[in-house]
């Protein structure tokens, strides 16, 4: 009997292998990224080392000597292959090989120098001095401005440039153009007062939305059990078409709704009033177009699990409610609403979560305006590192936004867990190997 | 109990509640195929004007919308069927077999399926980067296969649950392997479940927006979401009567599958997966 686990696991095993690479190695990466100072500036799979004008002004700034600084900016002239190759595609081969010949190897303190030595050429002299001064240029050998691909190859370009080893450390940190380690954006999180706005946002949207939800989705449930079945149904289908709806065209109708030249706008100009973006024009309508937009999709969800927990209350209880004379709010206040604790801790605590980590409506609707009035957490999250108007994707500081988010997504899993207690669904298997 | 009341109230309220949601429905329809003049809202003619983008190019410089949804079809076809396939082996494991480590696996199948997994997308983002997938069809579709699964797994256990046991003793007594049993007599059991979910991520693979729009955004790899979305944004000036047109076109099998398993997708979608 012990092949049975190995089929077990067998079956098991695709499912565990794309879970683990795409659900679960994203998790534990967030936390990594969350630490890094990843953009794309910095690339993500690593970087060069470079030295530019700007690193060389923060260097100064650190406090990095003068003469250090002149040295990494002018380390004179060298005549190498290199800069002899560039001279024949520049000027022609005869001229590089009688430079080679006469100065191969020697090294310039300036660029003078260089252009002295070029006009003294015998047979291939450079006349014009504007031909000369470029041709010079290609023999100059500084660290500054040229990349290099490891850091041993960096530091040895310091040392080939005569710079104190005491200060490699430093310039070398400084010249890295890759992603580094850093607690920065944690530091950021609690410092920037956007987060905090951002936060209060959240708190604003969830509790707003998740009323919304829970109430009209037990309006729906309630008033289409009193129906008869065929208006019941209909109203279910239409309710049920927002969910369904593909969330570009759903968003796209409360914009034909909303916006200036849409049915709001429009009817509103028949008395008068001037056309206006009902969804953007005051944070308030944002507020409330956003809370709508997710509610009217949200409400289907309550309107189903609270049906069915409806149907599920015996007949018999309700027709005897009827004969001792019950109205029918002391009907739902009594019989229904008792019977339906369940299902609505469960909407609420799905909800809550589901609500805290969604952005996709919000992002198709006001993007998080006007201003930044409605941008919540995770779509803050979002614009940081995958869509900025800076162009300068934050990818660390977004994923220090997301791990908020993950953290919070897995604690409350978990405790959900113990909340339904799922153990009765964990038991053994019926028939087991 | 329902004889005793009067109805109308209900109706009025429900119907109240209800009319911005059927404005936005009827209009949806109404405006894609007729003419109307400014400022009213009263159609005067029939057009197919609207739909102009299926035979011609509109000048986006994005792809085609025959190329779009392409992509869109085989994203939503590939994804469904990979999720149904390895949803059927892994529900069957973890609802029947015993192996080590089962309920760790079962718990945090649960832990998963509650996980909020739009948050993982600046993770994937980088790691696709990495794994030289970003930008592509391949990439976005195994990565809303792996995000779809817990969910499709989790139903499918249900599914497997519900099929009595006894049919599977009987053939294992009569000396079938278990591979067999399950592929001989516990699959045809299972085949509405096998069903729901084909269709439920067949839908939620062609609704699918924030994957491709973040992890593909080049116009080799657009779908209809992404082709819909960068119309609007591009517009100057909102020609809403197109935006309608490309949005009916695009939610068409939405609609179809929609009006033909109403009864089955409402059950699926109480179990829930959006907000």
């Amino acid at each position: 009997m012990k092949r049975m686990n190995w089929l077990g696991l067998g079956f098991l095993a695709p499912a565990l292998l794309v879970i683990a690479l795409f659900f679960l190695a994203p998790v534990i990466m967030t936390g990594f990224f969350a630490f890094t100072n990843m953009s794309t500036a910095t690339g993500i799979t690593g970087g060069d080392y470079m030295l530019n004008k700007s690193a060389l002004r923060a260097l100064g700034d650190a406090g990095l000597p003068d003469a250090t600084l002149e040295k990494l900016e002018d380390a004179g002239y060298a005549v190498d292959e290199k800069g002899l190759a560039a001279l024949a595609a520049q000027i022609d081969q005869e001229t590089a090989d009688e430079f080679a010949r006469l100065h191969g190897g020697e090294s310039f303190a300036t660029r003078r120098d260089v252009e002295r030595a070029l006009k003294d050429l015998r047979q291939n002299r450079i006349r014009k001095t504007r031909d000369r001064k470029a041709a010079a240029e290609l023999f100059k050998r500084s660290v500054l401005n040229e990349r290099f691909g490891t850091e041993a190859e960096f530091r040895a370009a310091l040392t080939a440039g005569g710079i104190a080893p005491r200060d490699h450390d430093q310039i070398t940190a400084q010249a890295y153009t890759g992603w580094v380690w850093t607690t920065e954006n944690v530091e950021l999180l609690f410092t920037l007062p956007s987060t905090w706005r951002y936060a209060a946002n959240t708190a604003i949207y969830v509790a707003f939305t998740l009323s919304f939800n829970v109430g009209f989705g037990l309006f729906l449930a309630i008033s289409t059990f009193y129906l008869p079945a065929a208006q019941a149904a209909t109203f279910r289908a239409i309710w049920f078409l927002p969910r369904i709806l593909p969330p570009v065209l759903y968003v796209l109708m409360w914009k034909w709704f909303t916006w200036d030249t849409g049915f709001l706008s429009t009817v509103t100009g028949w008395f008068g009033m001037s056309p206006k973006n009902w969804m953007l024009d005051s944070p308030t309508h944002a507020w409330t177009t956003i809370v709508l937009i997710n509610g009217f999709v949200g409400a289907s969800m309550g309107m189903i699990l609270f049906a069915s927990a409806i149907r599920a209350i015996p007949a018999s209880m309700l027709h005897a409610s009827e004969v001792d004379g019950a109205n029918r709010w002391q009907q739902v206040r009594y019989i229904i609403l008792p019977q339906l604790r369940w299902p609505i801790l469960f909407t609420t605590a799905y909800q809550t979560l589901s609500l805290l980590t969604s952005f996709e409506y919000i992002l198709l609707a006001t993007d998080g305006g006007p201003g930044r009035a409605t941008e919540v957490w995770a779509l803050a999250a979002y614009h940081t590192a995958l869509n900025n108007y800076g162009g300068n994707l934050q990818y660390g500081l977004g994923a220090a936004f997301a791990l908020v988010l993950v953290i919070i997504g897995i604690l409350a899993s978990l405790f959900y867990l113990r909340l339904f207690n799922f153990r009765q669904l964990v038991g053994k298997p019926l028939i087991e190997g | 109990m329902r004889h005793n009341y009067r109805n109308w109230p209900i109706l009025l309220v429900l119907g109240i509640f209800s009319t911005p949601l059927l404005i936005m429905l009827v209009f949806q329809v109404v405006d894609s195929f007729t003419l109307k003049q400014p400022g009213s809202l009263i159609p005067s003619g029939f057009t197919l004007e609207h739909f102009r983008f299926l035979w011609e190019e509109l000048d986006t410089g994005r792809a085609g919308i025959w190329r779009v949804t392409l992509n869109t079809f085989i994203f939503a076809t590939t994804t469904a069927t990979v999720v149904t396939a390895i949803a059927l082996t892994a529900g069957y494991a973890l609802s029947r077999l015993n192996f080590p480590a089962r309920g760790f696996f079962l718990a945090g199948l649960i832990v998963l399926h509650a996980f909020p997994t739009v948050t993982l997308i600046i993770a994937i983002f980088l790691i696709l980067q990495i794994l030289g997938l970003y930008d592509t069809l391949i990439g976005v579709i195994i990565v809303k296969t792996a995000l779809e699964l817990p969910f499709g797994i989790w139903i499918m256990k249900g599914f497997y649950d519900t099929v009595p046991w006894e049919i599977e003793m009987a053939g294992v007594q009569d000396g079938a392997s278990r591979l067999r049993v399950w592929w001989q007599l516990v699959l045809p059991q299972v085949q509405p479940g096998l069903m729901a979910i084909l269709i439920f991520s067949f839908l939620s693979g062609w609704s699918e927006f924030i994957l491709p729009l973040v992890l593909a955004p080049g116009s080799d790899a657009q779908v209809l979401a992404t082709y819909m979305q960068a119309l609007i944004l591009d517009d100057t000036k909102a020609d809403f009567d197109l935006f309608k047109a490309v949005g009916l076109f695009y939610a068409l099998p939405v609609v179809v599958i929609y009006v033909i398993f109403q009864n089955k997708l409402m059950n699926i979608y109480g179990g829930g997966s959006k907000g």
